[in-house]
């Protein structure tokens, strides 16, 4: 086990040299720099401003020198924020995890439990229903849902907050504090449970049902096991190995925020920072993010393949 | 079919339309005694006047720094800290005369030496930040940048309340340059010299100010927190506590309706004004922008070149149907390259370009493009086919359709390609472009608006009119408004004879605020920070 991992670690250390270089050749190759958007800029003044930033560099030296400073820990500094970008990202990245990590244990929770369900009882009225609901809930755009949820429970009911993530000019610290997130956590939780569940809802049952027909479920039934016991030992922990790998791929998620959801619900999180550096070609936030998020997706990859060689030990041998 | 007229009888008329009912504040809003919360939309931390990057932070920092010299709502200058100001006949000495007692938030003394310190630093080598300095043309000041000099000759302090600035030409528009917010010499200049920079970076997060509140706490991504300014050297504004919270367009009306915010600006279409009437207790101010938008020629084209054809884009573009249709009654075409709320704005004389096919068609034929089989003209064999560059916004999202359609009538093959904005201005940099559309940004000074029409400034675009670089120098060499007026009258009749762009639209701002507020009376060169020190809460 411990060659295993060892092997998928090295390996790892070519793909994030490739993933670096892909980063930076896609922001750097995209028309327009951070200089390039202000209009008000006379051109002396946009050259002296390039050649300040090092924008008028030739490529190869600019990426040697972004990598340079990588391989030192260093992000980068950002050109918008006036801030290294690891700080930057810090300021915003926290709370996107935090609203994430609460949304997915809810979803996947639901989601386990009504797949478990339904696939015990396939084409039962239970099983209907939730079909029903979950295609309802999946085909709400995310912008109209979070605005009829604001309508309703802030503006009308006065039960929730409209947005953000504290009362503003609020001191509370705390538990006080803590009931303050909480409550302004609750719609983009209820938004992003909606419209995550449904497809995740769908996958478990349908990995439930393809192992329900297997024999060794029928051979478990024959045996006289109760239904209970031959689901829950036999069937689910076959089911789950697929779901690991998906898992694997949540990592990066987590870290990425919610672009829409937490725009509209003013959840100060690392979303539309990701977006406005985009549009202001601050290269250094986008390149130090995106690059922080490839790292995610290896390192999700990794452990989804550790977990599976784990579950299932033909995968080992095997590699 | 659409028309200014049809607006006319339920627009709302410029200028603050008092709240109807008071009674219905929020109760939320009513429990907050002594703070108001205005929204903001994405502030990004950097809290100095001289280094911020987007304008939210210069909302920011317009709390926290108060100007030399301000400006009226018509776009003059006025005294701000400095008392007074004389320009030498050459206009090339400026004296600037600050108020006596002057004190930074912390209780220290503002002095002629600060505003000194605050324009050497902008000749800083390294400095990079969005204030270019060098447009003032200060003696000496280029070298200090090149390290010739260990200060900039053309900065002379007088006395603590006396600073001479000396310039190597006349500029209407060095004044506003020299007379922006001080930075504490002792604050911010402790460890300065030339080329290092990196103290004052890292007391962006840090500001010490003297404007009308002084700065407490930034929530990154939620809110921006002062208290009352006690050395405020218009006294102490009224109310103790102010806040900007972070806000978005989605939502922002909603915050503004559950009394989460006591002032936001909104977008100014009939729906938004029609849900602000029907809250009661908003106070609406409508107010112009200075800004205009336009769509600029590639004048090394060989097509655009010919003023005929130019002049043809103009008239066979129905402008008054695109206002209609993407400002609903807020908003006016455009006839020169200013906003009617300036002093300088004067249409007399200056030809309109209304809406005429049959003129566009006339001057086509004219130019020598005769219609082609398919209804396109072609010359010399080539087709009358013309490429716009817009970037995603709502105003583009209506032009490309009109202007396909009318370009169509008068056979011209319109070719628009959307793209973001940076990727748009730097495929006009290369000159990937026929047309492109965009707006300026907010206009000061009418020099602001002409500015990029010079030779020497357009040689992206290749305008180049011998006249208007002369006008524009004759508007800029002046501070005097009443000598300035007829060079701008003059240059605004010789650029729409031989256009650079065609101006599309001026358009006008909303914003709104609780009745529980009074004093809020916000316009374009100031904002909503000039009414702070006179903002109170209705008790």
């Amino acid at each position: 086990m411990r060659n295993f991992i060892l092997r998928r670690l090295l390996q790892t250390i070519p793909m994030l040299f490739l993933a670096s270089l892909l980063i930076f050749m896609l922001f750097a190759k995209t028309p327009g720099d951070f200089i390039d958007g202000n209009i008000t800029l006379t051109a002396q003044r946009a050259a002296e401003l390039k050649a300040l930033y090092g924008l008028d560099q030739p490529l190869l030296s600019r990426y040697l020198h972004w990598l340079g400073n990588l391989l030192q820990g260093d992000l980068g500094f950002s050109l918008q924020y006036q801030i290294p970008v690891s700080q930057l990202l810090n300021q915003y990245i926290w709370n996107s995890f935090l609203l994430a990590t609460i949304a997915m244990v809810l979803y996947w929770g639901i989601a386990l439990a009504v797949g478990i369900v339904s696939a015990m009882k396939p084409y039962s009225l239970f099983d209907h229903v939730v079909s029903v609901v979950i295609f309802a809930a999946m085909s709400f755009p995310t912008f109209f849902l979070c605005l009829l949820l604001i309508k309703w429970f802030a503006v009308d009911l006065h039960w929730l907050p409209v947005g953000g993530m504290t009362n503003t000019g609020s001191d509370a610290t705390g538990w006080a504090w803590v009931m303050q997130v909480a409550a302004h956590l609750v719609l983009p939780v209820i938004a992003l449970v909606m419209l995550q569940a449904g497809s995740l809802t769908r996958y478990f049952r349908a990995s439930m049902l393809d192992v329900v027909r297997m024999d060794f479920i029928r051979t478990a039934r024959a045996k006289g096991l109760r239904e209970r016991t031959v689901i829950f030992k036999h069937a689910l922990r076959n089911a789950l190995l697929p779901i690991i790998t998906l898992l694997g791929f949540e990592l990066p998620g987590l870290f990425s925020g919610a672009l829409i959801t937490e725009k509209v619900f003013n959840w100060p999180g690392v979303g539309h920072i990701h977006i406005d550096s985009l549009a202001a070609r601050d290269y250094p936030v986008l390149m130090g993010f995106t690059l922080f998020l490839a790292v995610l997706t290896i390192l999700g990859n990794l452990i989804a393949d550790v977990l599976y060689a784990w579950a299932d030990p033909r995968i080992r041998v095997r590699s | 079919m659409f028309s200014s007229l049809s607006f006319a009888d339920d627009v709302l008329k410029e200028g603050i339309t008092p709240a109807t009912d008071a009674s219905q504040v929020p109760a939320a809003a009513k429990l907050r005694t002594d703070t108001v919360i205005a929204g903001i939309s994405e502030p990004q931390g950097i809290f100095n006047p001289y280094f911020f990057v987007n304008g939210w932070d210069e909302n920011v920092t317009n709390v926290i720094f108060a100007r030399l010299i301000d400006w009226d709502s018509q776009g003059k200058l006025v005294p701000g800290l400095a008392e007074s100001w004389t320009v030498s006949p050459d206009g090339k000495t400026y004296t600037i005369k600050l108020r006596p007692n002057l004190k930074y938030s912390d209780g220290s003394a503002l002095t002629a030496e600060d505003v000194a310190f605050t324009l050497t630093v902008l000749y800083d080598p390294k400095y990079d930040g969005d204030t270019d300095i060098t447009l003032a043309h200060i003696a000496g000041g280029d070298d200090y940048k090149q390290g010739k000099a260990d200060s900039v000759s053309g900065l002379k302090v007088i006395d603590p309340l006396t600073l001479q600035v000396t310039t190597t030409q006349p500029g209407a528009t060095t004044l506003q340059k020299i007379g922006g917010p001080v930075l504490s010499k002792a604050y911010y200049g402790k460890d300065y010299q030339r080329g290092n920079l990196d103290t004052l970076r890292t007391l962006h997060g840090k500001p010490l100010g003297n404007g009308p509140y002084v700065y407490d706490k930034y929530i990154p991504g939620q809110e921006i927190r002062f208290h009352a300014n006690k050395n405020y050297y218009r006294g102490t504004p009224p109310t103790p506590r102010f806040i900007y919270r972070v806000t978005n367009p989605s939502t922002n009306f909603q915050l503004f309706q559950t009394g989460d915010t006591d002032y936001d600006a909104f977008t100014s279409r009939p729906d938004d004004i029609e849900q602000l009437k029907l809250l009661g207790f908003a106070n609406i101010n409508l107010y112009g922008s200075s800004d205009y938008s336009k769509i600029e020629f590639n004048l090394h084209r060989p097509i655009l070149q010919d003023v005929k054809v130019r002049q043809a884009l103009i008239y066979g573009l129905d402008r008054q149907k695109l206002i209609d249709v993407v400002y609903q009654g807020y908003g006016t075409v455009a006839i020169e390259p200013i906003a009617p709320i300036s002093w300088a704005y004067n249409t007399d004389g200056v030809n309109p370009y209304k809406f005429d096919p049959a003129q566009a068609n006339k001057l086509l034929d004219e130019a020598g493009w005769k219609t082609g089989t398919d209804g396109i003209r072609v010359k010399d064999g080539k087709r009358l086919e013309l490429t716009l560059l817009v970037s995603k916004k709502v105003l583009n999202d209506a032009l490309i359709p009109i202007a396909k359609e009318d370009y169509q009538k008068i056979g011209v093959l319109l070719k628009p390609q959307v793209v973001d904005f940076n990727a748009l201005m730097s495929q006009r940099k290369a000159g990937n472009y026929d047309l492109a559309s965009f707006s300026t940004s907010t206009l000061n000074d009418p020099h602001d608006g002409v500015w990029d029409y010079y030779s020497t400034e357009a040689k992206e675009q290749g305008y180049n009119n011998p006249e208007v670089d002369k006008l524009i120098n004759e508007g800029n060499a002046t501070l005097d408004i009443e000598k300035r007026k007829p060079v701008y009258h003059e240059l605004y009749k010789v650029l729409a004879n031989d256009p650079p762009v065609i101006l599309l639209g001026n358009r006008k701002i909303l914003s709104a605020s609780s009745a529980r507020v009074t004093g809020f009376k916000p316009d374009i060169y100031n904002g909503l920070t000039g009414s702070l020190p006179d903002v109170k809460i209705v008790k």
